[in-house]
């Protein structure tokens, strides 16, 4: 489930913001950068960062797939979005904590608690996002200078 | 937004139709292939592949990001899911076929008739994924064999 935060009047440093959240994706290990984007889109600058799952999950269903984030307008006025995709998504039960899957399928959706979950991670990553953000701006950081659409 | 689908009793053949995907990905000039992960997770055979747009796009909301495909399971019980991303997908504001973003954005989500959509692209690649499950399948593809879900 992707977010995007439109940010005003806060003049941040945006090639430093982008260059902190790269290095904190870097930081994870089960994760690689896959791909960078920089340039402009109809006049417009656009930085783009995925990262994929590195390694084989020990369980499938809601693990963490892969991160992007993408930064993209000036710095009194712009835009970050977050994805975080994760694999068979759809395929849990949310209000029963499990899934539909049975017979040899079942192993794909085995329990654990050592899985990097995509949800747990795209929180962690909200919050240090807005940690940065304030950290690379020179105006101070308010709620009503930010607008979340989800 | 992605969709699963789970096919059974088609005695498929998963690798060669997930090399026959991994073509189709690899054919499309804006994507570039960027991370493969197969092996077993708890004794089920998994395959996975993520291409990402390779160039800065024409114009960001809708726009294609990255497509990524997955087969779980054995030849006659298993899993293929797809996902497509798009930049901004959340900022357009269905029905009224206009954009949430104005100001220095507007430039940003400018519509043009050579952009590679996310929903266009997932809905040419759902089609051309059952042709290619048909092909690689020693057993008669039907409906009844097939289960959807959509989140």
């Amino acid at each position: 489930m992707p977010f995007v935060r439109r940010y005003k009047n806060l003049n941040t440093d945006l090639d430093a913001l982008y260059k902190a959240i790269v290095n904190e994706l870097q930081n994870e290990k089960e994760l690689n950068i896959g791909r960078e984007l920089k340039g402009d889109v109809n006049g417009v600058p656009f930085m783009s960062v995925t990262a994929n799952r590195s390694t084989i999950p020990k369980l499938v269903t809601g693990t963490l797939r892969e991160v992007t984030v993408t930064i993209t307008g000036e710095k009194n006025d712009y835009l970050i979005e977050m994805h975080t995709g994760e694999w068979f998504s759809n395929l849990a039960m949310p209000y029963f904590g499990a899934t539909i899957l049975v017979g040899p399928l079942a192993g794909l959706a085995a329990a654990g608690t050592t899985g990097l979950m995509a949800a747990n991670y795209g929180r962690k990553l909200k919050n240090r996002i807005k940690e940065l953000v304030k950290k690379h701006s020179k105006e101070k950081y308010t709620d009503e200078k930010v607008e979340t659409f989800i | 937004m992605p969709f699963v689908r789970r096919y059974r009793d088609l005695n498929t053949n998963l690798d060669a139709l997930y090399q026959d995907i991994k073509k189709e990905l690899q054919q499309d000039k804006d994507l570039t292939i960027a991370n493969e992960t197969v092996g077993v997770i708890n004794d089920v055979p998994f395959k996975s592949i993520i291409a990402v747009r390779a160039s800065i796009p024409r114009a960001i909301t809708g726009t294609l990001r990255e497509v990524t495909v997955t087969i779980a399971g054995q030849p006659d019980d298993w899993l293929l899911e797809m996902h497509t991303g798009a930049w901004f997908g959340n900022m357009i504001l269905p029905g009224a076929g206009g954009f949430l973003v104005a100001g220095p954005f507007g430039a940003a989500a400018t519509v043009g008739g050579t952009v590679v959509f996310a929903a266009e692209y997932g809905r040419k690649m759902k089609n051309r994924i059952k042709e290619l499950v048909k092909k690689n399948s020693g057993k008669a593809y039907s409906e009844s064999k097939i289960e959807t879900f959509i989140s």
